[in-house]
């Protein structure tokens, strides 16, 4: 038994520890915003936040985060609906092409403009390692800065 | 799902009494000829009127645009629903979405041009019955870059027609003339009385009148929606993370499973050492050798089975691929570049006699590329359950709904049982790129579900098994050689292209019949360069066959041979000491559509500026999917001998453009597939198997190595052509090119150098120090 918090709900999940987060996600809670990709912490598909931090949920046993807050991409809208800026951005810029890697990519966008709010191209760079095979990345790196700009005029 | 045989076979039957007036009805371009052949009548199921195949309206206006296509990325859905919202008179607004029932597939199936012809072309008797044997078959598929060229057409008459039939129900119920009638906004209004009635309150009449055969079609001076950008239908529902692919299926009872194929392809499981200690893994359900070649383990968990399919011991059976190595296929396919006797492809003018009689010495030059893997985001998957009832159901992101079911029928047959009826569902793909369109995946999942009735089965590859064990773009060379005339262009082309067959490859698995590798034209095209004026020209293949299975992939034949030929050209221009941008012209002087694309990519490149040294630029042009693509890459090379792609510039002639945003995404999609194949990866065989097992070792363009990218949309006029693949073609030579500018070094193979080892392709934007 692991008790741990998803997307501010209290969750406790009978698996084995050692089983990655990404599947306990999507087999046992039916959260299936994260996404396996490579299973080897390559391609980022799998991000999800854990504590604030961006984090491969492929390679992460469940039982290392019994007591602490993780949040998909399902948890990044308001209790509303209302999408988070990162997510209106976007869809502002149109970013997705097949969209299977991109809750990935938003999930590390999100840790990375809460400790970078006006993250640079090479801060990106550096930060943003995630891989989408469509070759989204020029509209990636224009919706983070303008996620950027909305949450500054915020 | 009442299908009527009414009004429309009445009609159908009434022109057949008139015996040529069938084949002159039927070979035309009208509504009924088009869409109703095979078509879907009208009819109302509760809240909700079907006025044809392709659209439904709900009583509170909600509108269902069917697009008989997958959407993997490419905007299909919503293009073609801007196609269908115009005519129709609808804002493009969140009361219209998209489905792709695969329930009506005979309507939907007629559509499928083989050929890439356009609908408007499409007449005459032969055509009709290839239409008629394609709806039979229920035979769509989504590739060759042909959704819009092949629907557009149909869907702007299935929206106009379905308007008519509005107008016609609105006349009777307000009891005017339909000529006093006119539509806005979803709405049929009456000026003159001032009265208005929804589409939603006129659908369920408007579904059972007759449709017209010619509806009129708004003229592009009223266009509202087509050639303005509108937002992507698909994309809320992506940027929230809801489940919309074929990973994301969840059904009660559902069972997971992983599969184990053979390292060298072909082998036959000799036994399963261990099986009965990897049936005792906890939650393991089973362990089932498919087809007598791959191992699968069932569990409840797909963690479960992975990691029980990591233990499992399997002797492979020995076979003739054990011991190919990739030097071994390259040595192969050099040899087939001496054969005497290749297939003939093109042959204009009379080459050897050119070559012979010139006083100029034959440039000769041979290219080479290896094979490729998809690397779809998604992994392979599919989920099926077979009833105890008999029945059963399929859940495949695929490309093509008929192989789902040809698939199916192939497992559940593998099972011994024979399921009374098949529901096939056809979810979004994560990434596709010609991978997606094999039955393999449906029918080792359908296997499967025959062993556990009653409960479905998900199967899902390891992305080890989808990049080591996928069917992959062909290893290929070409020697290709020229001669030049007095004024520096070439008198004489001759190209000899040595890969493997994909048609072949591709039929052997999917089809009860294989026309074989001769005439293959994905083996060639875009090797001819037709458009260039070359007064005598020769293409030829040589196929080499293998063990290792090739399928198709993105832009196929042109992935390599765009490569090669505009490396090529440029090596001719060099010897003639010509600017290439100034050679290409020259080339181009009678292909006006070629040379405005062409000058128009230099402009948005500042051609002919200067470089810093270590940098160059190098542009390449192709005509692929009645496209016409041209492309500058800019590249910096380091001292440390890093490739670095600073800035592609794109200008694509895509005929008339239904949503521009989507082209400009899939021509940045298709320069960053392209950048991969030409700087970073490639697929290597050591004793038999593939070498490579993931994104460490196959790896993949990131943020921090994308180029910068500009795309402008040249508007030639024309009827539209495709643009899912034209932005791979010319990039690899354009950026061959542009290292040779940069450096002074040509660079004849992919990804720039294949004597590299392992470790090195893990850094591969690094250039050998002799090449700097």
């Amino acid at each position: 038994m692991v008790e741990f918090v998803v997307n501010g709900a209290s969750v406790s999940v009978e698996t084995d520890s050692s089983k990655p987060l990404l599947w306990v996600l999507r087999e046992d809670l039916e959260l299936l915003g994260p996404k396996y990709g490579c299973g080897i912490a390559q391609c980022g598909a799998c991000r999800v936040l854990i504590d604030g931090v961006s984090s491969f949920s492929c390679i992460t046993p469940v039982g290392s985060v019994a007591g602490a807050s993780v949040v998909t991409v399902e948890g990044l809208a308001d209790a509303e609906g209302r999408l988070s800026i990162i997510q209106q951005a976007w869809l502002d810029e149109q970013v997705p092409q097949c969209g299977y890697c991109q809750p990935g990519f938003i999930i590390a966008v999100t840790a990375l403009l809460e400790s970078t709010p006006r993250p640079t191209d090479t801060d990106i760079d550096e930060t943003i390692t995630n891989i989408c095979r469509c070759g989204t990345y020029p509209r990636i790196r224009r919706a983070i800065h303008r996620a950027a700009a909305m949450l500054a005029e915020r | 799902m009442p299908l009527l045989l009414s009004r429309r076979a009445f009609l159908l039957t009434g022109a057949a009494l008139g015996g040529t007036a069938l084949v002159a009805a039927v070979g035309g371009v009208g509504y009924l000829a088009l869409v109703d052949v095979d078509g879907l009548d009208g009819y109302v199921d509760g809240d909700r009127a079907v006025l044809n195949a392709f659209l439904t309206i709900h009583e509170d206006g909600r509108v269902v645009v069917n697009v008989p296509r997958t959407e993997m990325g490419q905007g299909i859905h919503t293009g073609l629903a801007m196609v269908v919202a115009e005519e129709l008179d609808i804002p493009f607004d969140d009361r219209i979405s998209v489905d792709f029932p695969v329930e009506p597939l005979p309507a939907y199936a007629s559509w499928f041009n083989v050929l890439q012809q356009r609908p408007e072309e499409a007449s005459g008797p032969v055509v009709w019955i290839g239409r008629r044997v394609l709806g039979l078959l229920g035979f769509i598929a989504t590739g060759a870059s042909a959704s819009t060229m092949a629907l557009w057409y149909p869907m702007r008459l299935a929206g106009a027609a379905a308007r008519q039939m509005l107008l016609a129900a609105g006349a009777a119920r307000l009891g005017v003339p339909v000529n006093q009638l006119t539509t806005a906004d979803g709405f049929v209004r009456h000026e003159a009385s001032g009265q208005s009635l929804s589409y939603g309150e006129l659908a369920r009449e408007a579904s059972v009148l007759p449709p017209p055969n010619d509806p009129p079609l708004k003229p592009a001076s009223d266009w509202r929606l087509i050639g303005r950008s509108q937002p992507r239908v698909d994309l809320p529902a992506k940027i929230r993370g809801e489940p919309v692919f074929g990973m994301d299926v969840v059904q009660p009872g559902l069972l997971y499973a992983s599969i184990r194929h053979a390292p060298v392809f072909g082998a036959q499981v000799a036994r399963v050492v261990n099986e009965a200690e990897v049936r005792t893994v906890a939650g393991v359900r089973d362990v089932a050798i498919i087809d007598g070649r791959q191992v699968a383990v069932v569990a409840e968990s797909w963690w479960r089975a992975e990691q029980a399919a990591q233990r499992l011991d399997i002797e492979w059976a020995q076979t003739d691929g054990d011991g190919i190595n990739s030097a071994e296929m390259s040595a192969r396919l050099q040899a087939a570049l001496g054969s005497d006797a290749p297939y003939e492809n093109i042959n204009d003018g009379d080459v050897e006699a050119s070559i012979a009689n010139s006083s100029m010495s034959v440039i000769e030059k041979t290219y080479e590329v290896p094979f490729l893997t998809h690397a779809c985001m998604e992994p392979m998957n599919a989920t099926v359950i077979v009833r105890e009832d008999g029945t059963a159901e399929a859940w495949v992101p695929s490309q093509s709904p008929l192989g789902v079911r040809t698939g199916v029928q192939r497992g559940t047959e593998w099972g011994g049982v024979e399921p009374t009826s098949l529901t096939c569902n056809i979810t979004m793909n994560g990434g596709a790129f010609g991978r997606r369109g094999d039955l393999d995946v449906a029918a080792q999942a359908a296997f499967l579900a025959t062993r556990h009735r009653g409960r479905p089965v998900k199967l899902i590859w390891s992305r080890e098994e989808d990049v080591g064990r996928g069917l992959y773009r062909s290893h290929a060379a070409a020697r290709l050689r020229a001669v030049l005339g007095p004024d520096g262009l070439p008198s004489a082309y001759d190209a000899l292209v040595a890969a493997q067959s994909v048609i072949e490859s591709v039929a052997g698995r999917n089809l009860p019949f294989n026309p074989g590798p001769d005439g293959d034209r994905l083996t060639v095209e875009g090797g001819d360069k037709l458009h260039y004026a070359i007064p005598n020209r020769r293409i030829r293949s040589q196929h080499v066959a293998s063990h290792v299975p090739i399928g198709l992939w993105r832009s196929n034949g042109f992935s390599f041979n765009t490569f090669f030929t505009e490396s090529f050209i440029d090596e001719c221009a060099l010897a003639a000491g010509r600017d290439p941008l100034d050679y290409r012209r020259a080339l181009l002087r009678n292909s006006p559509r070629h040379l405005t694309v062409l000058n128009r990519v230099a402009e948005m490149a500042g051609w002919g500026s200067a470089m810093a040294p270590g940098r160059g630029r190098g542009i390449a042009i192709e005509e692929c999917y009645r496209s016409v693509v041209a492309q500058v890459a800019e590249v910096t090379v380091g001292e440390d001998g890093v490739v670095t792609v600073d800035r592609v510039f794109c200008a694509i002639d895509v005929g008339m453009v239904i949503n521009p945003d989507a082209v400009i995404a899939q021509m940045e999609g298709g320069i960053a597939f392209g950048v991969t194949a030409a700087l970073m990866s490639s697929i290597t065989l050591e004793s038999g198997a593939v070498v490579e097992s993931n994104f460490h070792d196959f790896p993949m363009l990131r943020l921090a190595n994308a180029p910068e990218i500009e795309v402008t949309i040249v508007d030639s006029g024309l009827p539209p052509g495709g643009a899912g693949e034209p932005g791979i073609v010319p990039i690899a030579g354009a950026i061959a090119n542009a290292l040779q500018a940069a450096t002074g070094r040509r660079i004849r193979s992919l990804p720039l150098t294949t004597t590299e080892t392992i470790a090195e392709r893990r850094t591969r934007t690094v250039l050998p120090t002799s090449a700097v």
